[in-house]
């Protein structure tokens, strides 16, 4: 099973996201793929919100920031992962050496090695972020960042087997409710 | 009437095109600093045209509803550019409640209307 989660921040979706993973995870084949590469202080504390946030919950951790592809050999096939979040990991991968620095190639890399790690697992549970709604015009740098983690979503999206939203706590499915 | 909505680089196009089978040639896409045109099938980013009408005084849903022949038989896309923090610049938040106005006004006028999501549709009516 394949579950793509979007939505703005704050509106619920971590939590869904876990629940989900808990509820299809067998034994205690239960990760959650951190893929925030910490770089501060302000990042630092976030980590530890998450990790109490999961206490309790079995998840194991791993964490892979970038080259999804390159821990093949160490995925559960039997696992169920929770990958928190496609945002970060892309922002990892896009964004490298020297600032102003874009991997123009990343979107497509991102996509077909989530895709590739989807298939090996057992489960998986996407967490994504939207920020394509609003009335602003962005730097050049910033809107390829955009149209990149739209690109990875939208490949995400057509693979899954549940695609939802959520909005202030209320989930908006898009296919696979009937799965849910 | 068709309207489709939805964020920035959704695959608003893409499901126009596989929907209503049409082309490139079929559709008139918006630009925020030219007058536009509304002879074609389609006519996507109209909320670059919204831009174009406050830069110009015009309130978009009267200049549309003003200037476009068989409005009933086009499919009209828009970026959704109603969340994220209020502009502080001006323009851009006349902007964003003007296309607000024209998106409320064509929804009200159209047969459908259908937000895309990560490429997936859903039918707000």
């Amino acid at each position: 099973m394949r579950i793509f989660i979007s939505g703005g921040a704050k509106n619920g979706k971590s939590m869904f996201a876990q629940e989900c993973a808990k509820k299809l995870a067998k034994e205690d084949h239960l990760w959650y793929l951190a893929t925030m590469e910490p770089r501060d202080d302000e990042d630092l504390a976030r980590v530890a919100r998450h990790r109490n946030e999961r206490a309790g919950w079995g998840f194991k951790t791993a964490e892979w920031g970038r080259n999804i592809a390159l821990h093949s050999d160490e995925i559960d096939c039997r696992g169920t992962y929770l990958v928190d979040s496609v945002t970060a990991l892309l922002s990892n991968e896009m964004f490298v050496g020297m600032a102003g620095d874009i991997n123009k190639a990343a979107p497509q890399k991102v996509a077909a090695e989530l895709l590739d790690f989807s298939e090996k697992a057992e489960n998986v549970v996407f967490v994504s972020d939207n920020i394509h709604c609003d009335a602003a015009f962005y730097d050049e740098w910033t809107d390829s960042y955009r149209a990149g983690l739209a690109f990875v979503d939208r490949a995400l999206a057509e693979k899954c087997d549940v695609v939802a939203e959520f909005s202030c706590g209320q989930i908006i499915f898009y296919k696979g409710a009937e799965l849910i | 009437m068709e309207l489709i909505i939805g964020g920035a680089f959704q695959g608003k196009t893409a499901y126009v095109k596989e929907n209503f089978v049409i082309s490139d040639e079929d559709i008139f896409v918006c630009e925020k600093d030219s007058a536009p045109e509304f002879d074609k099938k389609c006519i996507a980013h109209i909320e670059r045209f919204s831009y174009w009408c406050v830069e110009h005084g015009f309130e978009p849903a009267e200049y549309l509803f003003e200037h476009a022949e068989n409005l009933q038989d086009k499919i009209i896309v828009s970026d959704d550019i109603s969340c994220g923090v209020v502009p502080i610049n001006k323009t851009e938040r006349a902007w964003r409640e003007a296309n607000g106005r024209l998106l409320i006004k064509l929804s009200k006028e159209s047969k459908h209307v259908t937000r895309i999501f990560c490429g997936l549709s859903q039918r707000l009516k």
